[in-house]
């Protein structure tokens, strides 16, 4: 019996060293794997779709981890970022430059409501996030009023900083998400904020018991997330010159995707903002591989749905949930 | 010098106040507010739909004009309800179903390729619909699976099936509208019986049935039993994991017989059939007062809601509101029934 | 009829339960009684199927039973009464009487609601109880439901030809004297059908109504008396008995407390929970909290941090008047709160030491704004030596520390958050011998150094050996107040006779 139990032991003690780097690992596969398939992929030119496409999901991605981190989900991810396109559309021709910060704004107040809807009237997140993401969709299709914006000369101009590819022709946007990589990184590691995310996901009673004021910290986590998704929305409104009510629909799933397939837990308290890295990474890689394969979108939404089910299976920790629902 | 064992049994209840969701014991039993509260709750929202039909009839009375009724209203609503049926019994537990716009997806698809359609040359009339129903409520049934084998939440295990079911739908579509061509299937959305359209006869039957299911089953007490107090439930021998899966197939099922219904509506299937359906259908259901924790409602509770946002749905095109308002609209009325229905004991921790 | 030998059951390395044996007997009403933490709640769910004995033997009628679950209790015609009420408020009152055994009224898939309603009427007419069975649980009133919930075990009955046998878990502990009498009368009427063990801390309710009475103490059964021949007291000298070893909760070192007063109550009352609670804690003083389940004590310490604010009366934390509406608070007054499930409310598990020390006052680690890691790990390391907390390193991750290690930490972070107010909710409950001692230690350090400790314990020893003055609670309101200098403590059964 004890010999049984050591060697048990020693598995699980290789597994739980493997398993942080597992998405990294999944990731360097991929990319080979995927340049096997289609020899054609890796050049630069495609990597650099790839990271453009995963810059815009990570800066989405971003948000949503701190989420998540929480124990929470937000929904509206996508009603956000569609909204703040249009809401940078319509701005730029009248504000100029001052369009992106005011869209963040936007994108961060609409968090913040989310976030108090959820806390305050104690609504569970998915729920509130539905609900005020339907809220963002039902006023962006008003504004649009069935048409696209689309974003002219000038306002051109003035996305070009996100848009265009200024060193070594790499996508600017690229280098827009290793700022907010870093930056997402030092607020967990070196802020209040980012400390009690881990401890409120960890372990909410005990954060409670310790002072925190676990209220106030969730709904921040949700107006970053309101706020990155914006910035997000804006940078694809740059990046294809228009904003529209969809324009961000079918990134849902992806950014989910992107948070958990790396590793961290929907039970919260596990996870990063660079395994976010890793996992817009991968998400991409598949997307635009897929693509390239030959595998159109829709059937790409098959393979992430099941991909994330299993993700979700190998990462949740069922002890803080008793009873699931 | 051995001391007492204090530590690990500790004494029942001892925990209740660190607990997560802990199961809803009421501390004090119904006090003289909290029993009005409960009144209010249950009548409330069918004097919401009373006072809404009342105000939009005064505002344009062609709302009541019976070609509006039947057409306008229980017509748009039927297709609604029988999602509502099946989203029912999952809330009722305490769980919830993101799925249903795959499952849609996937029923619909099936239905419009067996059936005459201007794709291909099948012509299996109506294995079509059943084929689809039967599919739907396999790919219910694999919900249920997920959720209760894998040991994952409910939403993230329809989160999941959402979009693999999404992709099968309109993958199988080749990525555009696929028109029925089939009169039989399409007569379905337009034959009348008694002045009515086949849907809405479509619709009783599948409320009948989710009512009879609730009042009159065992399934429908273990579904009361799970949702009131799931630890207390299966102390006392209800079967929990076989009734959460059951109820998953349902709802499967009652996506299929949707789907058809969709189908025939539209008269194709194309990607976006399926669209909003999931939104609309929590809406109602919420809305019609059936609380999200679960035990508390029924599919009574969810006929109100789904007439509340049809009748709000229909009022605002008698108004001539832009219809774009209707999905923001329908997002405050989750926010304002659930807000308004908190506070039955509800778990510490909400995520 | 019932037989229960040599039961044993043991949690990690604590044993509940030793070589505990009883017997019941047709038409009889056996009494439990005991301290908390006597094994009463275990060996209950132990016959009641929720739990597996680690040995001992269960007989039924004479023959081996062997209860996997709570469905062969039944089948054994045993049926447990919930302490906590476990009723579906939600469904009616016939439904939960027939939870998941409709099958005899059920024909054709279809349950006939008739025909359960008339079965649930004759059950509620066994135990007296005259209200609609159609009624949802959640309208009745306590007293209501616990009959309810002895009809539900009554029903057993119908589906079973074993002698029933139903056990009580401190049925009374939410009822008012009347409901009680009325409960006992159907009792008595009861045992011509079934047998009854009644656990119960109210001594002279158990004397009441048992025929023979059981006294359990430190997980065995001590004694068995005849219930017409024995006294309330002579029951009390059973049930405690331990010798105190002074030196074992370091008494010598109890100096007497300064006369500053830290934290004063007056009226305090949170509706249903306790009532009229007025206290002074001075610095540097130990005030222990003596009381069994639902005396208001555990309500009055999570009063004391804000989980639960008082809806009368008043408090006063350094003579300023206030109310404490969350942790963050009473944290920011200077409290600080050791809680009972560790695991749960006092670390959070899967974070470092370090992060767990700092996590009530950030900013004691924090520079220019942010966090610097190497401070707060200066800061962890400290409390490691001080208070000789066995850690490969400040790193490390709670999880995978001993529960004396853990506890320490706990402490570690009100020191560092600089609490002059600590409520020390069971803060031995899951150590061993050693850590305890270590435990006491640092209260006594705590002590001297002017913190003031607001201190309920599981056992009676404890609360006696480590505090200066101890208030008694029972039924929500303070029954006794005890000075406790160290060399004149008071003994365990003058504190036992104002908790029960």
């Amino acid at each position: 019996m004890a010999r049984v139990l050591s060697v048990d032991m020693a598995t699980a003690d290789v597994a739980d060293r493997i398993r942080p780097y597992a998405p990294l690992a999944l990731l360097i596969i991929l990319v080979f794997g995927v340049n096997i398939a289609e020899p054609g992929f890796a050049n630069f030119s495609t990597l650099s779709v790839v990271l453009a496409d995963a810059s815009i999901l990570f800066i989405l991605a971003a948000g949503m981890t701190f989420v998540i981190m929480l124990g929470g989900i937000d929904l509206s991810v996508q009603a956000a970022a569609s909204f703040a396109s249009m809401v940078v559309a319509e701005l730029l021709p009248r504000v100029g430059y001052f369009a992106f910060p005011i869209t963040i704004l936007v994108g961060l107040l609409i968090g913040l409501a989310s976030g108090f809807v959820h806390v305050k009237l104690r609504i569970s997140s998915f729920i509130a996030t539905l609900a005020t993401g339907g809220i963002m969709t039902g006023l962006s299709l008003l504004m649009a009023d069935g048409h696209t914006v689309a974003i002219l000369a000038t306002g051109r101009e003035q996305c070009l900083w996100i848009a265009d590819a200024w060193l070594f022709n790499i996508p600017n946007v690229a280098f827009i998400a290793l700022v907010v990589a870093i930056a997402g990184m030092l607020v967990q590691r070196y802020t209040r904020f980012g400390r009690y995310s881990v401890a409120i996901g960890a372990g909410e009673p005990a954060a409670r018991a310790a002072g925190i004021a676990v209220d106030r910290y969730k709904i921040m986590a949700f107006g970053f997330s309101g706020a990155l998704a914006a910035f997000g929305g804006a940078a694809l409104a740059a990046r294809l010159s228009s904003g529209s009510p969809d324009l961000a629909n079918q990134l849902l799933l992806p950014t989910i995707a992107a948070v958990i397939v790396a590793g961290t837990a929907i039970t919260g308290g596990v996870g990063s903002i660079g395994r976010t890295v890793v996992g817009a990474a991968i998400v991409s890689i598949v997307r635009i591989g897929m693509t390239f394969v030959g595998i159109d979108i829709f059937a790409q939404q098959i393979v992430f749905g099941a991909a994330l089910v299993f993700a979700v299976f190998v990462t949740i920790d069922r002890s803080k949930i008793p009873i699931i629902k | 010098m051995a001391l007492a064992s204090q530590s690990a049994p500790p004494e029942a209840g001892a925990d209740s106040q660190v607990r997560t969701p802990r199961t809803k014991h009421s501390r004090a039993p119904g006090g003289g507010g909290s029993v009005w509260r409960a009144r209010l709750l249950e009548f409330g929202p069918l004097l919401v739909l009373i006072a809404l039909c009342l105000c939009l009839g005064a505002l344009n009375p062609s709302f009541f004009s019976f070609r509006n009724l039947v057409w306008g209203l229980a017509n748009s609503a039927a297709i609604p309800l029988i999602l509502a049926m099946g989203a029912t019994f999952i809330i009722l537990m305490g769980s919830i179903d993101l799925s249903v716009e795959g499952v849609l997806s996937v029923g619909a698809t099936i239905v419009v390729l067996l059936c005459i359609n201007d794709s291909n040359a099948n012509n299996f009339g109506w294995w079509g619909p059943l084929l689809a129903i039967a599919a739907c409520t396999a790919l219910g049934f694999l919900n249920g699976f997920v959720h209760v084998v894998l040991r994952i939440p409910s939403f993230m295990a329809t989160l999941g099936l959402w979009f693999v079911g999404l992709g099968i739908g309109t993958v199988a579509l080749g990525g555009s509208a696929v028109r029925v061509l089939d009169p039989h299937i399409r007569a379905l959305a337009f034959e009348r019986v008694l002045a009515f359209p086949l849907p809405v006869w479509f619709a009783a039957a599948a409320f009948l049935f989710a009512l009879f299911l609730e009042r009159r089953t065992r399934f429908g007490r273990y579904v009361y039993a799970i949702g009131g107090g799931e630890d207390i439930a299966e102390l006392s021998g209800v079967p929990v994991k076989r009734t959460r899966i059951l109820a998953f197939t349902l709802a499967g099922f009652f996506t299929g017989l949707a789907a058809v219904l969709a189908v025939a509506q539209l008269g194709q299937a194309n990607t976006t059939i399926a669209d909003g359906r999931m939104f609309m259908t929590v809406t109602a259901v919420v809305v019609g007062g059936t609380a999200l924790t679960g035990g508390w409602g029924g599919v009574g509770n969810s006929l109100v809601g789904v007439l509340i946002v049809q009748v709000l749905a229909n009022g605002m095109v008698l108004l001539g509101v832009s219809p774009y308002v209707h999905e923001a609209v329908q997002g405050l009325m989750i926010i304002a029934a659930v807000a308004l229905s908190i506070r039955r004991g509800g778990s510490l921790m909400i995520k | 009829m019932l037989r229960v030998d040599a039961i044993n059951k043991s949690f990690g390395g604590v044993r509940a339960l030793r070589d505990a044996s009883i017997e019941v007997r047709p038409h009889e009403v056996v009494g439990l009684i005991g301290e908390n933490g006597a094994g009463k709640s275990t060996l209950m769910r132990i016959l009641s199927g929720s739990m597996r004995p680690d040995s001992g033997v269960i007989a039924v009628d004479g023959s081996r039973v062997a209860l996997r679950d709570t469905h062969q209790a039944n089948e054994c015609g045993i049926a447990l009464v919930f302490q906590e009420q476990s009723l579906l408020v939600n469904m009616s009152v016939a439904e939960n009487i027939f939870l998941a055994q409709e099958g005899p009224f059920t024909r054709f898939g279809v349950v006939g609601r008739g025909r359960m309603m008339a079965a649930a009427r004759a059950c509620l007419a066994k135990v007296g109880l005259d209200i609609d069975p159609a009624r949802k649980a959640g309208e009745l009133s306590f007293a209501a439901r616990q009959m309810v919930e002895l009809a539900k075990a009554l029903a057993l009955e119908d589906r079973t030809d074993a002698p029933l046998t139903i056990l009580l878990d401190e049925p009374t502990s939410v009822l008012e004297s009347k409901d009680i009498a009325i409960l006992f009368d159907r009792m008595r009427a009861l045992k011509a059908r079934a047998s009854f063990i009644f656990v119960s801390h109210r001594l002279d309710e158990v004397l009441e109504i048992s025929d023979r009475v059981y006294v359990m103490k430190d997980g065995a059964v001590v004694a068995e008396r005849s219930a017409d021949v024995s006294s309330v007291s002579e029951l009390h000298a059973m049930m405690v008995g331990r010798e105190l070893d002074g030196e074992y909760y370091r008494e010598a070192r109890q100096a007497s407390s300064s006369t500053d007063i830290v934290l004063e109550a007056r009226g305090l009352t949170v509706d249903g929970v306790f009532h009229d609670v007025d206290f002074a804690l001075r610095r540097g003083e130990v005030l222990g909290i003596a009381g069994v389940i639902g005396s208001g004590r555990e309500g009055l310490a999570r009063t004391l941090f804000g989980f639960l604010p008082q809806s009368a009366g008043t408090l006063r934390i350094n003579g300023q008047e206030t109310i404490l509406r969350s942790p963050t608070q009473a944290v920011a007054a200077g409290i600080g709160y050791v809680p009972r499930e560790r695991r749960v409310e006092g670390l959070v598990m899967d974070m470092s030491v370090a992060a767990n020390v700092t996590l009530a006052s950030l900013k004691a680690a924090m520079r220019h704004g942010v966090i610097d890691h190497r401070l707060e790990r200066k800061i962890a390391d400290d409390w490691i030596r001080r208070l000789g907390i066995k850690t490969p390193s400040s790193a490390q991750v709670c999880r995978k520390l001993s529960g004396g290690n853990q506890q320490k930490i706990v402490l570690a972070r009100w020191l560092t958050a600089r609490s002059h107010i600590l409520i020390l909710d069971h803060p031995t409950r899951g150590l061993d011998v050693g850590a305890k001692e270590e435990v006491y230690d640092l209260i006594r350090d705590l002590s001297s150094d002017g913190i003031a400790i607001v201190l309920t314990s599981d056992t009676l020893e404890e609360t006696i050996g480590l505090c200066h003055t101890i208030l008694v609670m029972r039924d929500g309101a303070i029954t006794a107040r005890f000075a406790a200098p160290a060399g004149a403590k008071p003994t365990q059964v003058a504190l036992l006779e104002h908790m029960v």
